[in-house]
Protein backbone atom coordinates (compact mmCIF):
# COMPACT_ATOMS: atom_id res chain seq x y z
CA UNK A 1 0.00 0.00 0.00
CA UNK A 2 1.49 3.32 -0.96
CA UNK A 3 0.98 6.39 1.20
CA UNK A 4 -0.25 9.63 -0.26
CA UNK A 5 3.29 11.09 -0.16
CA UNK A 6 4.73 8.02 -1.91
CA UNK A 7 2.05 8.35 -4.53
CA UNK A 8 2.61 12.04 -5.24
CA UNK A 9 6.39 12.38 -4.75
CA UNK A 10 7.41 10.87 -8.15
CA UNK A 11 4.84 12.97 -10.00
CA UNK A 12 5.99 16.09 -8.15
CA UNK A 13 9.62 15.30 -9.06
CA UNK A 14 8.65 14.89 -12.73
CA UNK A 15 6.73 18.20 -12.67
CA UNK A 16 9.65 19.99 -10.98
CA UNK A 17 12.07 18.49 -13.50
CA UNK A 18 9.97 19.64 -16.46
CA UNK A 19 9.64 23.15 -14.97
CA UNK A 20 13.41 23.41 -14.44
CA UNK A 21 14.06 22.15 -17.97
CA UNK A 22 11.80 24.89 -19.36
CA UNK A 23 13.63 27.58 -17.35
CA UNK A 24 17.12 26.24 -18.13
CA UNK A 25 16.38 25.78 -21.83
CA UNK A 26 14.84 29.25 -22.14
CA UNK A 27 17.92 30.70 -20.42
CA UNK A 28 20.26 28.72 -22.67
CA UNK A 29 18.40 29.55 -25.88
CA UNK A 30 17.44 33.16 -25.29
CA UNK A 31 19.61 34.75 -22.60
CA UNK A 32 23.04 33.04 -22.56
CA UNK A 33 25.60 34.37 -25.07
CA UNK A 34 26.70 32.29 -28.08
CA UNK A 35 30.18 30.72 -27.96
CA UNK A 36 33.03 32.49 -29.81
CA UNK A 37 33.83 29.73 -32.33
CA UNK A 38 30.73 27.57 -32.41
CA UNK A 39 28.23 30.44 -32.24
CA UNK A 40 24.62 29.42 -31.60
CA UNK A 41 25.28 25.72 -32.24
CA UNK A 42 26.99 25.60 -28.83
CA UNK A 43 23.52 26.03 -27.23
CA UNK A 44 23.06 22.29 -27.78
CA UNK A 45 25.45 21.94 -24.83
CA UNK A 46 22.68 22.95 -22.38
CA UNK A 47 20.78 19.72 -23.09
CA UNK A 48 23.65 17.48 -24.23
CA UNK A 49 25.98 17.89 -21.24
CA UNK A 50 23.23 17.53 -18.55
CA UNK A 51 22.01 14.43 -20.43
CA UNK A 52 25.55 13.01 -20.30
CA UNK A 53 25.98 13.71 -16.55
CA UNK A 54 22.61 12.17 -15.77
CA UNK A 55 23.14 9.13 -18.03
CA UNK A 56 26.32 8.35 -16.04
CA UNK A 57 24.47 8.96 -12.77
CA UNK A 58 21.52 6.75 -13.73
CA UNK A 59 23.80 3.88 -14.72
CA UNK A 60 25.78 4.32 -11.49
CA UNK A 61 22.47 4.07 -9.60
CA UNK A 62 21.70 0.90 -11.60
CA UNK A 63 25.09 -0.50 -10.53
CA UNK A 64 24.30 0.26 -6.86
CA UNK A 65 20.87 -1.41 -7.27
CA UNK A 66 22.57 -4.47 -8.82
CA UNK A 67 24.92 -4.78 -5.82
CA UNK A 68 22.05 -4.41 -3.33
CA UNK A 69 19.92 -6.84 -5.33
CA UNK A 70 22.64 -9.50 -5.17
CA UNK A 71 23.56 -8.98 -1.54
CA UNK A 72 20.12 -8.41 0.01
CA UNK A 73 17.98 -10.60 -2.28
CA UNK A 74 15.20 -8.01 -1.91
CA UNK A 75 12.83 -7.65 -4.86
CA UNK A 76 12.66 -3.88 -4.45
CA UNK A 77 16.29 -3.57 -5.61
CA UNK A 78 15.57 -5.68 -8.68
CA UNK A 79 12.62 -3.44 -9.53
CA UNK A 80 14.82 -0.35 -9.13
CA UNK A 81 17.55 -1.99 -11.21
CA UNK A 82 15.14 -2.62 -14.08
CA UNK A 83 13.85 0.97 -13.89
CA UNK A 84 17.33 2.53 -13.68
CA UNK A 85 18.73 0.47 -16.56
CA UNK A 86 15.81 1.42 -18.81
CA UNK A 87 16.28 5.10 -17.97
CA UNK A 88 20.05 4.75 -18.50
CA UNK A 89 19.53 3.28 -21.96
CA UNK A 90 17.07 6.07 -22.89
CA UNK A 91 19.49 8.77 -21.69
CA UNK A 92 22.53 7.17 -23.38
CA UNK A 93 20.66 6.78 -26.66
CA UNK A 94 19.43 10.38 -26.44
CA UNK A 95 23.02 11.43 -25.68
CA UNK A 96 24.28 9.74 -28.88
CA UNK A 97 21.55 11.38 -30.98
CA UNK A 98 22.11 14.87 -29.50
CA UNK A 99 25.85 14.37 -30.01
CA UNK A 100 25.31 13.44 -33.67
CA UNK A 101 23.25 16.62 -34.19
CA UNK A 102 26.03 18.69 -32.59
CA UNK A 103 28.77 16.82 -34.49
CA UNK A 104 27.42 17.56 -37.97
CA UNK A 105 27.91 21.38 -37.95
CA UNK A 106 31.11 21.30 -35.87
CA UNK A 107 32.99 18.16 -37.03
CA UNK A 108 31.34 17.87 -40.46
CA UNK A 109 30.09 14.33 -39.81
CA UNK A 110 27.10 12.85 -37.95
CA UNK A 111 29.17 10.06 -36.41
CA UNK A 112 32.79 9.07 -35.97
CA UNK A 113 34.20 5.88 -34.42
CA UNK A 114 36.01 8.02 -31.89
CA UNK A 115 36.70 6.50 -28.41
CA UNK A 116 34.10 8.62 -26.57
CA UNK A 117 31.34 7.97 -29.12
CA UNK A 118 32.17 4.29 -29.49
CA UNK A 119 32.25 3.58 -25.75
CA UNK A 120 28.92 5.44 -25.32
CA UNK A 121 27.38 3.34 -28.10
CA UNK A 122 28.70 0.24 -26.27
CA UNK A 123 26.79 1.45 -23.17
CA UNK A 124 23.53 1.57 -25.13
CA UNK A 125 24.00 -1.93 -26.54
CA UNK A 126 25.28 -3.45 -23.28
CA UNK A 127 22.46 -2.19 -21.06
CA UNK A 128 19.90 -2.60 -23.86
CA UNK A 129 21.07 -6.20 -24.15
CA UNK A 130 20.55 -6.76 -20.42
CA UNK A 131 16.99 -5.42 -20.70
CA UNK A 132 16.41 -7.80 -23.62
CA UNK A 133 17.84 -10.65 -21.52
CA UNK A 134 15.35 -9.80 -18.76
CA UNK A 135 12.49 -10.02 -21.25
CA UNK A 136 13.54 -13.55 -22.28
CA UNK A 137 14.02 -15.06 -18.80
CA UNK A 138 10.77 -16.34 -17.30
CA UNK A 139 12.07 -17.30 -13.85
CA UNK A 140 12.04 -14.07 -11.77
CA UNK A 141 14.83 -15.24 -9.44
CA UNK A 142 17.20 -16.18 -12.29
CA UNK A 143 16.25 -12.96 -14.08
CA UNK A 144 17.13 -10.86 -11.02
CA UNK A 145 20.48 -12.59 -10.40
CA UNK A 146 21.60 -12.71 -14.03
CA UNK A 147 20.68 -9.14 -14.82
CA UNK A 148 22.34 -7.83 -11.63
CA UNK A 149 25.55 -9.73 -12.50
CA UNK A 150 25.40 -8.53 -16.13
CA UNK A 151 24.82 -4.94 -14.96
CA UNK A 152 27.94 -5.07 -12.77
CA UNK A 153 29.99 -6.29 -15.76
CA UNK A 154 28.48 -3.70 -18.14
CA UNK A 155 29.11 -0.90 -15.64
CA UNK A 156 32.85 -1.26 -16.31
CA UNK A 157 32.18 0.78 -19.47
CA UNK A 158 30.88 3.82 -17.53
CA UNK A 159 34.28 5.01 -16.18
CA UNK A 160 35.80 4.13 -19.58
CA UNK A 161 33.30 6.53 -21.24
CA UNK A 162 34.17 9.23 -18.72
CA UNK A 163 37.95 8.91 -19.01
CA UNK A 164 38.07 8.05 -22.74
CA UNK A 165 38.74 11.68 -23.69
CA UNK A 166 41.80 11.73 -21.39
CA UNK A 167 43.15 8.27 -22.18
CA UNK A 168 42.97 8.43 -25.99
CA UNK A 169 43.21 11.03 -28.74
CA UNK A 170 39.63 12.02 -29.31
CA UNK A 171 37.69 14.30 -31.59
CA UNK A 172 35.42 14.90 -28.62
CA UNK A 173 36.31 17.76 -26.30
CA UNK A 174 37.37 17.16 -22.66
CA UNK A 175 34.67 16.71 -20.02
CA UNK A 176 32.52 19.80 -19.54
CA UNK A 177 32.57 20.87 -15.89
CA UNK A 178 32.07 24.30 -14.26
CA UNK A 179 35.88 24.66 -14.40
CA UNK A 180 36.12 24.05 -18.15
CA UNK A 181 33.23 26.21 -19.40
CA UNK A 182 32.74 29.96 -19.27
CA UNK A 183 30.83 31.39 -16.29
CA UNK A 184 28.15 32.77 -18.61
CA UNK A 185 27.16 29.18 -19.44
CA UNK A 186 26.97 27.88 -15.85
CA UNK A 187 23.37 28.62 -14.88
CA UNK A 188 21.51 27.07 -17.82
CA UNK A 189 23.79 24.03 -17.54
CA UNK A 190 23.13 23.61 -13.82
CA UNK A 191 19.38 24.25 -14.06
CA UNK A 192 18.98 21.71 -16.88
CA UNK A 193 21.19 19.22 -15.02
CA UNK A 194 18.90 19.41 -11.97
CA UNK A 195 15.85 19.38 -14.26
CA UNK A 196 16.91 16.07 -15.85
CA UNK A 197 17.95 14.74 -12.42
CA UNK A 198 14.49 15.37 -10.94
CA UNK A 199 12.81 14.08 -14.09
CA UNK A 200 14.66 10.76 -14.10
CA UNK A 201 14.35 10.17 -10.35
CA UNK A 202 10.57 10.65 -10.60
CA UNK A 203 10.30 8.46 -13.70
CA UNK A 204 12.54 5.74 -12.23
CA UNK A 205 10.41 5.69 -9.04
CA UNK A 206 7.24 5.25 -11.12
CA UNK A 207 8.87 2.67 -13.41
CA UNK A 208 10.05 0.69 -10.36
CA UNK A 209 6.43 0.57 -9.19
CA UNK A 210 5.36 -0.75 -12.59
CA UNK A 211 8.03 -3.47 -12.23
CA UNK A 212 6.82 -4.26 -8.68
CA UNK A 213 3.18 -4.59 -9.80
CA UNK A 214 4.17 -6.85 -12.72
CA UNK A 215 6.33 -8.99 -10.46
CA UNK A 216 3.48 -9.32 -7.99
CA UNK A 217 1.09 -10.67 -10.61
CA UNK A 218 3.87 -12.87 -12.02
CA UNK A 219 4.79 -14.49 -8.71
CA UNK A 220 1.26 -14.73 -7.33
CA UNK A 221 -0.97 -15.56 -10.32
CA UNK A 222 -4.42 -13.98 -10.34
CA UNK A 223 -7.03 -15.61 -8.16
CA UNK A 224 -9.54 -17.40 -10.44
CA UNK A 225 -13.12 -16.22 -10.58
CA UNK A 226 -15.22 -17.93 -7.90
CA UNK A 227 -17.94 -20.23 -9.21
CA UNK A 228 -21.50 -19.12 -8.54
CA UNK A 229 -22.33 -19.36 -4.84
CA UNK A 230 -18.80 -20.42 -3.79
CA UNK A 231 -15.88 -18.39 -2.44
CA UNK A 232 -12.64 -17.87 -4.43
CA UNK A 233 -9.61 -19.89 -3.26
CA UNK A 234 -7.47 -17.94 -0.81
CA UNK A 235 -3.81 -18.35 0.05
CA UNK A 236 -0.56 -16.54 0.74
CA UNK A 237 -0.11 -13.50 -1.51
CA UNK A 238 3.14 -11.98 -2.70
CA UNK A 239 4.03 -9.05 -0.50
CA UNK A 240 7.13 -7.78 -2.32
CA UNK A 241 9.68 -8.97 0.23
CA UNK A 242 12.82 -11.06 -0.30
CA UNK A 243 13.60 -13.72 -2.88
CA UNK B 1 40.45 28.97 -37.39
CA UNK B 2 36.91 28.07 -38.48
CA UNK B 3 33.88 29.75 -37.02
CA UNK B 4 30.46 28.11 -37.22
CA UNK B 5 27.78 30.50 -38.43
CA UNK B 6 24.06 29.98 -38.13
CA UNK B 7 23.09 26.45 -37.19
CA UNK B 8 19.84 27.21 -35.39
CA UNK B 9 18.22 24.31 -37.23
CA UNK B 10 20.59 21.94 -35.39
CA UNK B 11 19.79 23.60 -32.06
CA UNK B 12 16.04 23.31 -32.70
CA UNK B 13 16.49 19.67 -33.77
CA UNK B 14 18.44 18.78 -30.59
CA UNK B 15 15.93 20.43 -28.23
CA UNK B 16 12.92 19.02 -30.11
CA UNK B 17 14.40 15.53 -30.06
CA UNK B 18 15.05 15.81 -26.31
CA UNK B 19 11.47 16.98 -25.67
CA UNK B 20 9.98 14.20 -27.82
CA UNK B 21 12.10 11.45 -26.20
CA UNK B 22 11.37 12.59 -22.62
CA UNK B 23 7.69 13.22 -23.43
CA UNK B 24 7.19 9.83 -25.09
CA UNK B 25 9.03 7.92 -22.37
CA UNK B 26 7.20 9.73 -19.53
CA UNK B 27 3.84 9.10 -21.24
CA UNK B 28 4.67 5.40 -21.67
CA UNK B 29 5.56 5.09 -17.97
CA UNK B 30 2.38 6.85 -16.80
CA UNK B 31 0.26 4.62 -19.09
CA UNK B 32 2.04 1.43 -17.95
CA UNK B 33 1.66 2.50 -14.30
CA UNK B 34 -2.05 3.17 -14.70
CA UNK B 35 -2.65 -0.12 -16.49
CA UNK B 36 -0.72 -2.16 -13.88
CA UNK B 37 -2.48 -0.39 -11.02
CA UNK B 38 -5.88 -1.11 -12.57
CA UNK B 39 -4.94 -4.77 -13.01
CA UNK B 40 -3.77 -4.99 -9.38
CA UNK B 41 -7.01 -3.37 -8.21
CA UNK B 42 -9.11 -5.88 -10.18
CA UNK B 43 -7.13 -8.77 -8.68
CA UNK B 44 -7.51 -7.34 -5.17
CA UNK B 45 -11.29 -7.00 -5.68
CA UNK B 46 -11.48 -10.64 -6.79
CA UNK B 47 -9.63 -11.71 -3.66
CA UNK B 48 -11.79 -9.72 -1.26
CA UNK B 49 -14.97 -10.93 -2.98
CA UNK B 50 -13.92 -14.45 -2.00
Amino acid sequence: MTTRLESWAPKALVALGVALLFVGSFWGLAKAPGEVFMGDVQRIMYVHVPTAWNAMLTLTFAFVCALFSLFTNAWKWDNRLEAAMEMGVILSLLLCMQGAIWAKPTWGVWWDWDPRLTTTAVLVFAFGGILALRAFVDDPVKRAVWSAAACIVAFVDVPIVYFSVRWWNSLHQMQSTPETVSKAFHWPLRINAFGILFLWTGLVALRARVAALRLRSEIAPPVPEAPEGKSAPTGARFSGGDR
Amino acid sequence: MGIVEGGWEFVVAAYSLTAVVFGAYATSIFLRYRSERNRAAIEARRETRG
